[in-house]
């Protein structure tokens, strides 16, 4: 409890500090005025139509890839499984590219396209691993890397392509949140939500399937359903994130892995913990991303750079153990 | 309560692993599911719970097809617990309130009355000092009780447990069948498939022997298990034994077939007793004498069930008995004289084994110095030396062995 009061009263504050900084001259003292009713309306222009879209989809984006990593760590009962692992990404990614190549590129379009693509390919990869008895893990895990690495060849296909777009479509799979506007906000709020709240309504039988499938049914889960619920829910939440934001790596493992450092692995708290932690970790890199240079680091490449040796991390403590 | 499974035959993939499974249970009641690896135990258990749906027959709960339940509904009324312990750093406690999921309401928000049939749970198994440790961290005993206890908080009312005792230490395995055992006295039923044929004769009601996915023998342990439905169903010798009301099987050592050869042993006061027992289970037939009644030889020739020539208690050896020795002396293969004392009573022994030493197949253990067990004199000296001379001789009882078996083996 007092982990997540933290975390809440940090949430406010990173959100307050990330209104009042970036690239432009704009800051604390004018986010007041804002409040007062006394900004100009160029201020008002960066800080409600620009920064305040952008920092609500980077909480978004960070709560719905966390807790859909942590979904998923618990389904395949793997913690480094991650919100990827059905071929999501690359299904966005051929999406994104798709409306590039075709030169009817408009950010809706790539939103859209990219969006309808993940949910395609999660749902191929599910009938792919789908046999008799149901979905074994194991099969979805392998259908999902089969999948994966087809559609990156057709992402590379499409680069290849389509000449002097190219930039843009790499710069998109890159992800990052310079694009963010309020349409976006709209687009991928209801599916997040609604996902969140369904993912920490079932904490209590993610905590049963970490047992075991069998356990699992056991103590009287229908797992084989709850299975299809939960991957359906996780690629609603990384759907809407990859759409609107582009690949942003590692976030998925990292967030629901620290939370079970500090929390545990019962997922009643894990839940909380990393819907708040994911709320506040990613505008901060968001943050990073774009004042940390005179133009913009896709935040894609942060989280990267970040991601890689919090895993090698977790490797050293695996072997210690 | 009552369990019935009715004709169940059940495919995996295209074998058929259950073949025409009938038996039923009510409360009170262990009955265990024997057989080896792979019988198509674990299947009756996992079909019992819904899990596969047989395509002949059907698992009827108090007579309703147990397909009409959903799985909330069956895990309300049945605890099954698969064989594999779970690999999590879940908190024991957490595992143990994972029993009450058929309780709770869709929210899952379980309550204080929840908590306290778990923590109920977990002190029957002697485990509440442990609800807030990892459960990875556990001892393989400590987390089969932990499991245990989680099935209890279902308060189911039959438990199905699939091999509940494996890779556990003897201690750990009576513990756990006696909390088994003890739920069960209050009222449950258990089914519990087993490979341990001890612990299943010690624990259990009645034994369904599987094999093949088929029910071979059912009934009593004491009905159910001797050494041809072991044969049968494990493919295994075992010796059958019998002590108090129970009873349990020992392997039986795996033997040469030395049958037709006869070794005869001259021996006494205890001096015989290690190659009386060893040759025994080489498959060696043997007799012995002379030897008086209730010397520890003897009873040794007694429970290997060999020949006696014997004398009464503390008698002197008669020429009868003597006779009788030289004829058994003389249709052995081979004779062997121990490391035995001589005196009054017992020099006739020597005089036999001076015999077979000229029929050239004596064969002496010449352990310690004669002279330390010669209580007779000069004349046991002289006859001692002309066996040895005509003997081959070893220091032990291992040589000797090993030399009969390069003659015989």
């Amino acid at each position: 409890m007092k982990l997540i009061a933290l975390l809440t009263i940090l949430i406010a504050i990173i959100f307050v500090v990330c209104l009042s900084l970036g690239p432009s001259s704009v800051g604390f003292e004018d986010v007041i005025m804002l409040l007062n009713g006394k900004a100009d309306s160029n201020v008002k222009y960066i800080i409600i139509d620009y920064r305040m879209p952008r920092i609500i989809t980077s909480m978004l984006v960070g709560v719905a890839l966390a807790t859909a990593g942590c979904s998923m760590q618990a389904l395949f009962r793997n913690p480094l499984a991650d919100p990827y692992i059905l071929g999501i990404s690359s299904g966005a990614s051929v999406g994104a590219a798709v409306v590039i190549f075709l030169g009817i590129a408009t950010t809706f379009n790539i939103m859209l396209s990219a969006f309808i693509f993940s949910l395609i390919t999660a749902f191929v990869v599910y009938k792919l691993g789908e046999t008799k008895i149901g979905v074994p893990i194991y099969t979805l895990l392998l259908a999902g890397v089969a999948m994966a690495s087809f559609l990156s060849g057709l992402t590379s296909l499409l680069i290849y392509l389509s000449g002097k777009e190219m930039h843009q479509i790499v710069f998109w799979i890159m992800g990052g949140f310079w694009a963010a506007r309020w349409e976006k906000v709209w687009f991928i709020t209801f599916p997040i939500t609604f996902s969140i709240a369904y993912v920490f309504l079932n904490a209590w039988n993610l905590n049963a399937i970490l047992m075991g499938e069998e356990h699992a049914l056991s103590v009287g889960i229908d797992v084989e359903s709850f299975k299809r619920r939960i991957i359906g829910v996780a690629t609603l939440l990384t759907s809407s994130s990859v759409a609107v934001s582009g690949i942003i790596g590692f976030v998925g493992i990292i967030i629901p892995h620290a939370m079970r450092l500090i929390v545990g692995e019962n997922h009643k708290k894990l839940i909380p913990a990393t819907i708040l932690f994911g709320a506040a970790f990613m505008p901060i890199v968001d943050l990073i991303s774009r004042t940390i240079t005179d133009g913009e680091i896709p935040v894609g490449i942060i989280t990267a750079l970040l991601g890689a040796p919090f895993f090698i991390y977790l490797l050293r403590r695996a072997k210690v153990q | 309560m009552i369990l019935e499974v009715k004709n169940v035959r059940v495919k995996l993939g295209s074998i058929e692993a259950l073949k025409d499974i009938t038996f039923k249970i009510e409360k009170n009641e262990i009955v265990a599911l024997l057989g080896p690896n792979g019988s198509g135990k674990s299947t009756i258990l996992r079909t019992i719970f819904g899990i596969i749906k047989p395509y002949v027959g059907a698992v009827y709960l108090d007579f309703k097809n147990i397909e009409k339940f959903d799985f909330r509904q069956i895990a309300k009324r049945i605890g099954y617990l698969p064989q594999e312990n779970p690999e999590t750093n879940l908190r024991v406690i957490d595992i143990v309130m994972l029993g009450r999921t058929p309780h709770l309401n869709g929210f899952k928000q379980p309550s204080k009355k929840d908590l306290e049939i778990a923590l109920n749970a977990l002190k029957s198994v002697g485990m509440n000092g442990f609800k807030n440790r990892k459960f990875s961290e556990l001892s393989g005993g400590e987390r089969q009780k932990v499991m245990i206890a989680r099935v209890f908080a279902q308060q189911p009312e039959i438990l199905l447990l699939d091999e509940p005792t494996a890779h556990l230490d003897i201690s750990s395995q009576i513990e756990v069948m006696e909390l088994v055992s003890k739920k069960v006295n209050e009222g449950l039923a258990a089914i519990i498939a087993i490979h341990d044929i001890n612990l299943a004769t010690s624990f259990c009601n009645r034994i369904l022997m599987v094999k093949d996915g088929k029910i071979v023998r059912a009934g009593k342990p004491e009905e159910v298990i001797s050494r041809s439905t072991i044969k049968e169903v494990f493919n295994a010798d075992v010796d059958v034994k019998k002590f108090g009301g129970k009873i349990y099987v020992v392997p039986k050592m795996k033997t040469r077939n030395n049958k037709n050869r006869l070794i005869h042993v001259i021996c006494g006061g205890g001096s015989g007793t290690e190659i009386i027992y060893k040759l025994s289970e080489k498959g060696y037939r043997i007799s012995a004498g002379v030897l008086n009644v209730l010397d520890s030889d003897w009873q040794a020739v007694m429970d290997v069930e060999g020949i006696l020539i014997d004398e009464a208690p503390f008698s002197p050896i008669s020429n009868e008995a003597y006779e009788k020795n030289i004829k058994w002396i003389e249709k052995s293969d081979a004779v062997i004289l121990t490391n035995l004392s001589v005196g009054i009573g017992n020099i006739l022994n020597l005089k036999a084994a001076l015999k077979a030493a000229e029929e050239k197949k004596m064969f002496v253990i010449n352990k310690t110095p004669f002279k330390e067990r010669n209580f007779v004199g000069k004349e046991a000296d002289e006859l001692y030396r002309l066996i040895l001379e005509k003997s081959r001789v070893f220091k032990n009882e291992e040589e000797v062995l090993d030399e009969l078996e390069k003659i015989f083996g």
